[in-house]
């Protein structure tokens, strides 16, 4: 009897023994990390854990020391700008410029990452987060939460098959925070796209996210589903794993 | 190169214009300023040199071709500093946009700006001063083609220093060239210059430019071998200015200085 062997599409995202020394500390130190296509993988660790310089490597914006990471096939730095394509980026933390209304915004980024249909993106994910009425706003007249959306919109206008996120609800009030999360939800759900984020939110990462990968010191220190990594560390949940390693990190 | 990117830079860059008044002390105050002071000095010049003295033109020439290379500069270092005032960096260093597109954005709103520069300046020296700088005819067009590329090099000079520094770097956007100008002799020739300077005045391009700019003021035919000096050293700075750029670029990438900006 033949077997049948189902192959798996390759990652979206694929990185390799990833090293990056800051004068005398050591961000990360060896990380090794895949998202498949459609997968939903929330990077999680204490601050300083080396979540941030993680993500700048795999986005091209930080050169590792050591390692490598490809991108839809496309190698860094020499493909970065195709690798950008297949890619969407937001953090929580990045304000809008001032002089651009909503709109412009969005539209300056539609072009930079060369959307089909620019005006018809920038309306169909306005809508999606339900900002529509944001759009003739300026990018300085926007609450937290509000920015936060808009620079999800922007992220996601081109159908990236990867979309980064940094502390993506970071700050935000839990209704905001709840249509973060069901935006994406659904985008996911609805494109494909495959997740990566940081946050500290340990109840949210459980719902988005079907695989958790928790870094430390600049080491994956553990990779799988919630509860398996609750499991490994003998903690009930996510937020017990984090405060473990964060007690850890501080002796 | 994505053209649809370069003029997503460069529209990005006019409504900045559009919205910041303070920009516009760049494009308008400044040139204002210059035609009236240099003009004004001219006249006095030539009223105490008596009939015949070419003070009022070779003033008037030297600031308007001057903010050729200012306005360039300017357009190509204040685009990127925008970005990093506006906490906008890390935004295109994760799209698609390469280093080129950025660059020829900022260089393309930068003609723009440049036309309304040195338009004003221009007019303002006719209305004010009777003096029409086309009067140097088509000799003009290669003039400027040097200085605009002399203004686009030291603008990613600045560039590549604000990478490499951060915005400390940020004065010399307008303090490099405050060197350049009288090193230049932009308004006088290079042999009025102490002795020690004048070496460091003739390695400069836009040092050759001027000169070539004050024949053709005097009637006689441009210079092309004067010119040619200039436009090779206004190569090799430019080239320098490419390659220095993108070794700081390097350098912000591999020492994650991103963190500056975010």
């Amino acid at each position: 009897m033949l077997a049948v062997v189902r192959e798996l599409p390759p990652p979206v995202l694929r990185a390799r023994g990833l090293v990056k020394r800051y004068k005398r500390v050591q961000a990360v130190n060896g990380v090794d990390l895949s998202v498949g296509a459609g997968e939903r993988v929330a990077l999680l660790g204490p601050n300083g854990a080396g979540k941030t310089t993680t993500l700048l490597m795999m986005l091209g914006v930080v050169t590792p020391d050591e390692g490598w990471v490809e991108i839809g096939g496309h190698r860094l730095p020499g493909a970065r700008s195709q690798a950008a394509t297949e890619v969407g980026f937001a953090a929580g933390y990045l304000p809008l410029p001032e002089a651009l209304r909503v709109r412009e915004f969005l539209h300056l980024f539609g072009e930079l990452y060369g959307s089909a249909d620019t005006d018809g993106a920038i309306e169909r994910g306005l809508a999606r987060f339900r900002i529509e009425h944001l759009a003739e706003a300026m990018g300085n007249e926007l609450s937290s939460g509000q920015r936060t959306l808009v620079g999800i919109v922007k992220a996601t206008m081109h159908h990236p098959r990867l979309l980064i996120l940094d502390e993506p609800t970071a700050s935000l009030d839990p209704d905001v925070a709840k249509r973060v999360r069901t935006g994406i939800e659904d985008l996911c759900a609805e494109e494909g796209t495959a997740l990566l984020v940081t946050s500290h939110n340990m109840i949210e990462v459980e719902r988005l996210c079907e695989r958790i990968v928790f870094i430390s010191a600049g080491q994956v220190v553990a990779d799988g589903t919630a509860a398996d990594v609750a499991a490994r560390f003998g903690r009930d949940d996510l937020e017990g794993v984090f405060l473990h390693l964060a007690e850890e990190g501080e002796r | 190169m994505s053209w649809r990117r370069v003029k997503a830079v460069a529209r990005r860059h006019m409504y900045v214009l559009q919205r910041k008044p303070q920009r516009w002390f760049d494009v308008v105050l400044w040139p204002v300023v210059d035609a009236l002071l240099f003009g004004s000095i001219g006249v006095y010049l030539a009223r105490q040199a008596g009939p015949g003295s070419q003070g009022v033109a070779v003033l008037l020439s030297g600031i308007l071709l001057f903010h050729v290379v200012f306005q360039s500069e300017i357009s190509v270092a204040t685009g990127f500093m925008e970005e990093t005032w506006s906490r906008n960096l890390l935004n295109l260093l994760v799209t698609p946009l390469r280093e080129v597109e950025y660059v020829a954005g900022t260089v393309l709103f930068g003609l723009a700006k440049l036309a309304l520069g040195v338009g004003v300046v221009g007019t303002m020296a006719f209305v004010l001063f009777a003096f029409n700088i086309t009067d140097i005819g088509l000799a003009l067009v290669p003039i400027i083609a040097v200085l605009l590329v002399v203004g686009w090099s030291v603008g990613l000079i600045v560039v590549g220093l604000i990478l490499r520094v951060g915005q400390g770097a940020e004065i010399l956007a307008w303090g490099l060239l405050a060197f350049v100008l009288p090193l230049s002799g932009a308004f006088y020739p290079v042999d009025v210059m102490p002795a020690g300077l004048q070496y460091v005045a003739r390695v400069l391009p836009t040092t050759h430019v001027f000169a070539a700019a004050r024949v053709v003021l005097s009637g006689r035919a441009l210079p092309w071998g004067q010119l040619g000096w200039a436009a090779l050293g206004t190569g090799v700075l430019a080239v320098l200015s490419v390659v220095y750029v993108t070794r700081m670029l390097s350098a912000f990438r591999a020492r994650g200085f991103i963190s500056r900006y975010t």
